[in-house]
């Protein structure tokens, strides 16, 4: 567990020194949420824009917190300082784990500003408790999210090789978990697929947080996968990530 | 005692034989260099022993211990330097090497960094973000980082590569004195001239060795072009690099008033070295 700690406050230490990358980390899911606006004002006023505006925030948060985990995650291979820690002996469970920590961070600081530009810039009229939880799922899916990218990056060998990985999982998200249209008119293989995303559950919950009659009870298995997804995630991570060649 | 056990070890990427049965012995508390061009299995064989590889076959013992098998307990006892720096851009030169002495529960961390930092004239630049540093002022960090922990064997892969010969000296005067307490170095080189400041060196082509042997038995496997000057005619033989040869040769010639001048040109430990490399390459042709 010191391990753990010591990576952590590492990765921090890193992400405070690199001024650009947090700056563009945290503005970058702001401005595209901006641009989002820009479009949505566009719409006919009979088109329901409000219950698409928190499941595209979240799906921002969630591409690029896992896009900039994996090329943070590659670059520690080429730069060797993943196989460096290796041989210094840290296990991989303990740099595993210190990047979660160490994003931990960085996701709740990505989760509070686009909840808030997205409250702000919508107009949105939620109470306390909905924002709390909305806030919740966004910050469940950063860090499924940095799972996702730790896991991936296991098998980029350099930082080009992680965009692939982008029509694979991030676009799938995109068309077949709810996030524009409703999954229940796809084919049947489509939806199955859309069901092993992450980000058609975090959708799940938040149409129904946002829901007036809404009760947590409705959204427990919902949650409990998107956590689930941060154990699975964890152990798959594990075990492709390899200490020797 | 050996610090290093190597026996017929093989590394196979594919098709290609980075390592062909390789076995080695080396000593406690020497400088010991592998030498080669570059692809001839050096990186391959430090990494093999640093349990970062895993060999296809054979078996290395790194102070008694199985580099994969007693990974934890030989790893707290080892210091690495990689080709590349392997640093973090974004932190400073003292962040960096605590770091990595964290990890190894080093007793006064802090003191051991200043003064480790202070030996490697970092000291006024220990604060600042490694990504303003030079590439010489890298590898001195890099450097830092495998020493902090005072290990029992180094293995430093191409540590001088790209240095200025201040700094390449600086490094070598270290080495030196690291191995006199005791510590012992594995260093690779694609710089022939640093096998001379090696206690024994391994000439290493295409994963096989060539030849193990101490610097000055490989000087003397080469040859020493003697010119001399008799009445402005010169005169020229090849003779083995021992001084009893040289000193045949000029019995030949005797000293006579008319030669006015003897010119020496021996084969450096370059020329030898490159010499073997070309012998094992020709006999592979025929």
């Amino acid at each position: 567990m010191r391990h753990t700690f010591i990576i952590g406050r590492r990765v921090l230490a890193q992400l405070k020194g690199d001024t650009r990358f947090l700056v563009l980390s945290v503005i970058a899911p702001l401005i595209i949420i901006y641009f989002l606006k820009l479009l949505f004002d566009t719409f006919p006023p009979l088109v329901e824009v409000k219950s698409f505006t928190i499941p595209i925030s979240a799906f921002i948060v969630h591409f690029l917190s896992f896009i900039l985990c994996a090329i943070l995650l590659v670059q520690e291979r080429t730069r060797g300082t993943l196989e460096r820690m290796m041989i210094s002996g840290f296990s991989k469970t303990a740099i595993i784990g210190g990047y979660t920590l160490g994003y931990f961070g960085l996701a709740t600081v990505q989760a509070i500003t686009v909840l808030a530009e997205s409250i702000w810039l919508f107009n949105l009229n939620y109470d306390t408790k909905t924002v709390v939880l909305l806030f919740m799922v966004i910050w469940l899916l950063a860090i499924v999210s940095v799972m996702l990218g730790i896991f991936i990056s296991t098998f980029a060998k350099h930082e080009a090789q992680v965009f692939p990985f982008i029509p694979l999982i991030i676009l799938p998200s995109v068309f077949l978990t709810g996030l524009v249209i409703s999954p229940d008119g796809l084919p049947v293989w489509a939806q199955i697929i859309g069901k092993c995303l992450p980000l058609h559950y975090a959708v799940n919950i938040i149409h129904e947080i946002i829901k007036p009659e809404y009760k947590l009870t409705d959204t427990l298995v919902d949650f409990g996968i998107l956590t689930g997804y941060i154990f699975g995630l964890l152990v798959l991570a594990s075990l492709s990530l390899r200490e020797t060649e | 005692m050996n610090a290093i056990e190597i026996v017929n070890l093989s590394k196979n990427f594919g098709k290609i034989g980075a390592l062909n049965r390789m076995s080695l012995d080396v000593p406690e508390g020497t400088i010991y260099g592998l030498v080669g061009p570059n692809g001839s299995g050096k990186t391959t064989l430090i990494k093999a022993l640093v349990g970062s590889l895993r060999p296809n076959s054979g078996f290395a013992k790194v102070l008694g211990l199985d580099p994969l098998k007693d990974k934890w307990e030989l790893r707290k006892q080892i210091g690495y330097m990689p080709q590349s720096p392997a640093l973090y851009d974004d932190l400073s030169a003292r962040d960096n090497i605590l770091f990595f002495g964290k990890e190894q529960n080093v007793p006064d961390l802090h003191q051991k960094t200043d003064e480790i930092l202070s030996f490697a004239e970092l000291t006024n630049r220990a604060d600042d973000a490694v990504r303003t540093f030079s590439g010489g002022m890298k590898k001195r960090v890099s450097l830092c980082c495998a020493l902090v922990h005072n290990p029992k064997i180094i293995f430093l892969d191409e540590p001088t590569a790209a240095l200025d010969p201040y700094l390449k000296m600086l490094f070598w005067i270290l080495f030196r004195k690291l191995a006199q307490s005791g510590v012992t170095i594995f260093v690779s080189t694609h710089q022939m001239d640093e096998a001379m400041l090696c206690d024994k060196v391994t000439i290493l082509r295409n994963g096989e060795i060539l030849a193990v042997d101490t610097p000055r038995n490989i000087l003397h496997r080469g040859k020493t072009k003697l010119k001399i000057f008799d009445n402005h005619e010169e005169k020229t033989a090849v003779i083995d690099s021992t001084s009893e040869n040289l000193a045949d040769e000029l019995k030949k010639f005797g000293l006579e008033k008319n030669i006015s001048s003897v010119e020496l040109q021996p084969d450096t430990i370059e020329d030898i070295i490159l010499s073997i490399i070309r012998k094992k390459e020709k006999e592979e042709k025929s």
